[in-house]
């Protein structure tokens, strides 16, 4: 096992190493994998664009610039490729229920039916705030890294995930009450 | 402190990155504000999301796209005429089994897949002879992964696996060199990818059959559990007395059982 920091990883496979880059996907994958599927609810794309994120570095390795944070690096890239592929097949089937993972059982049954609830609100929340908050809250991105992703004020990353977070209460209260009744 | 203050700050609050003073000032507002709260409350609950996990052969999907990436890389140059003689002859698939062949086509597949990547970027419409060419590449594409199913490496195999994912309708005789694949290939690498890779086409009637029988014949318990997760992932029901079968076969791997259990269960 290597501990190696993700940058130097990545230096080593833009100079040629590519087998270095087999480290840095069993880092990246799961969460490359959950960024996806929570933000489209597909599981075969997710794993889809998981690889395409992996093949693009390799294409691209040699952009890669010393002193770039990666993880920045690899989200920059896998938004695009998201965007490129929606590009190529205009969504038909995004986020449809039955494309949903089953939810795992739990201990209660409560907090299962909480965390469906909050699956589906954060489904009901407009693309751009569901990633928003899937890159401060599940890809462990500072404001600064998802200011420069986004390519907004840093102010503007706070505004907006206050926003995404008031919308995402709002819908899983209309869900609560939904369920209650 | 008004809320709409307390705002700007509680994105920074939720990241713990403010100073002492600011972040007891928050607390405070959020102790007589119910708005506030549950903003932070719903923050919290987010947690509760689980953290899902890909597929057992994603991993393997990677190595071969990895390997395909290095083969084409150390060979395109050398061999790029040599692919296009070579091509067309008609001794292609014999050509393709050569070591030779092995290395010119990783090349091609990856100029594929470059290509196939240019037109993606580029906002104009495929011209006509762009079209034409798409739909030769797409040929040529199919007769590779064919070729790539039956090599005698399983790292080979497995690209051809893998390449055949890369296409959202499959062609008849790959779907059924992708079958075959599944039920009788050696390697329980590649048994793993072709079932990773038929998943994706679930809506053919003959995918899960064959899903279904393979865990009547299937011996290692790494593609017993695939299966069984699949099958559950598909929710289908009709797999219930299969798996019943299967639990009650003697000498079944301990895990491979508790698995079938719990899809017994899940399935109900
Ligand atoms: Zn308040």
């Amino acid at each position: 096992m290597t501990l190696a920091p993700d940058e130097d990883l990545m230096l080593q496979v833009r100079d040629g190493a590519g087998e270095m880059l087999g480290v840095l996907f069993d880092r990246y994958q799961t969460p490359l994998f959950n960024f996806y599927s929570k933000l489209t609810g597909d599981r075969t794309l997710s794993e889809d664009l998981v690889q395409e994120v992996f093949l693009r570095i390799l294409k691209y390795r040699q952009s890669y610039r010393p002193g770039t944070p990666f993880r920045a690096w690899i989200y920059q890239i896998a938004r695009n490729a998201r965007v490129d592929h929606f590009r190529k097949f205009p969504r038909q089937t995004a986020l449809e229920p039955e494309m949903l993972p089953p939810v795992v059982p739990s201990d209660s049954a409560q907090e299962q039916q909480e965390v469906e609830l909050l699956r589906r609100a954060l489904r009901m929340l407009p693309e751009d705030k569901r990633e928003i908050l899937l890159l401060c809250r599940f890809q462990e991105l500072k404001y600064e890294e998802i200011a420069a992703l986004l390519g907004c004020e840093l102010n503007t990353v706070r505004t907006r995930i206050h926003r995404a977070l008031q919308e995402l209460r709002k819908s899983f209260h209309q869900l609560t009450k939904g369920t209650a009744s | 402190m008004k809320c709409e203050q307390i705002s700007e700050l509680l994105p920074d609050y939720l990241q713990g990155s403010l100073s002492p003073d600011q972040r007891r000032t928050v607390e405070t507002h959020l102790e007589q504000c119910a708005d506030c709260s549950e903003e932070v409350a719903i923050w919290q609950k987010l947690s509760l999301l689980p953290v899902e996990q890909p597929g057992p052969a994603s991993r393997a999907r990677f190595e071969a796209v990895l390997q395909a990436y290095q083969a084409g890389r150390s060979n395109q140059p050398a061999h790029n005429s040599q692919w296009r003689k070579r091509f067309s002859s008609w001794n292609v698939f014999h050509w393709l089994r050569s070591p030779l062949g092995a290395a010119a086509w990783s090349a091609a597949l990856l100029a594929i897949g470059i290509f196939a990547g240019l037109r993606l970027a580029g906002p104009k419409p495929p011209s006509p002879d762009l079209a034409a060419m798409q739909s030769e590449l797409a040929n040529m594409k199919q007769l590779v992964v064919l070729s790539m199913l039956q090599q005698q490496s399983a790292s080979a195999r497995l690209e051809g696996v893998t390449w055949s994912t890369r296409d959202q309708q499959l062609d008849p005789r790959v779907l059924s060199a992708l079958l075959h694949t599944l039920r009788y290939d050696p390697s329980v690498d590649v048994r793993l990818a072709a079932l990773d890779a038929l998943s994706r086409h679930s809506a053919q009637p003959q995918v899960r059959s064959s899903v279904v029988s393979a865990l009547q014949e299937q011996q290692s318990p790494l593609v017993q559990v695939a299966l069984i997760d699949q099958l559950v992932e598909w929710h289908d029901r009709d797999a219930r007395p299969h798996l019943e079968k299967l639990r009650q076969s003697p000498n079944l791997n301990p895990a491979v059982r508790q698995r079938a259990d719990r899809a017994i269960s899940k399935l109900n």
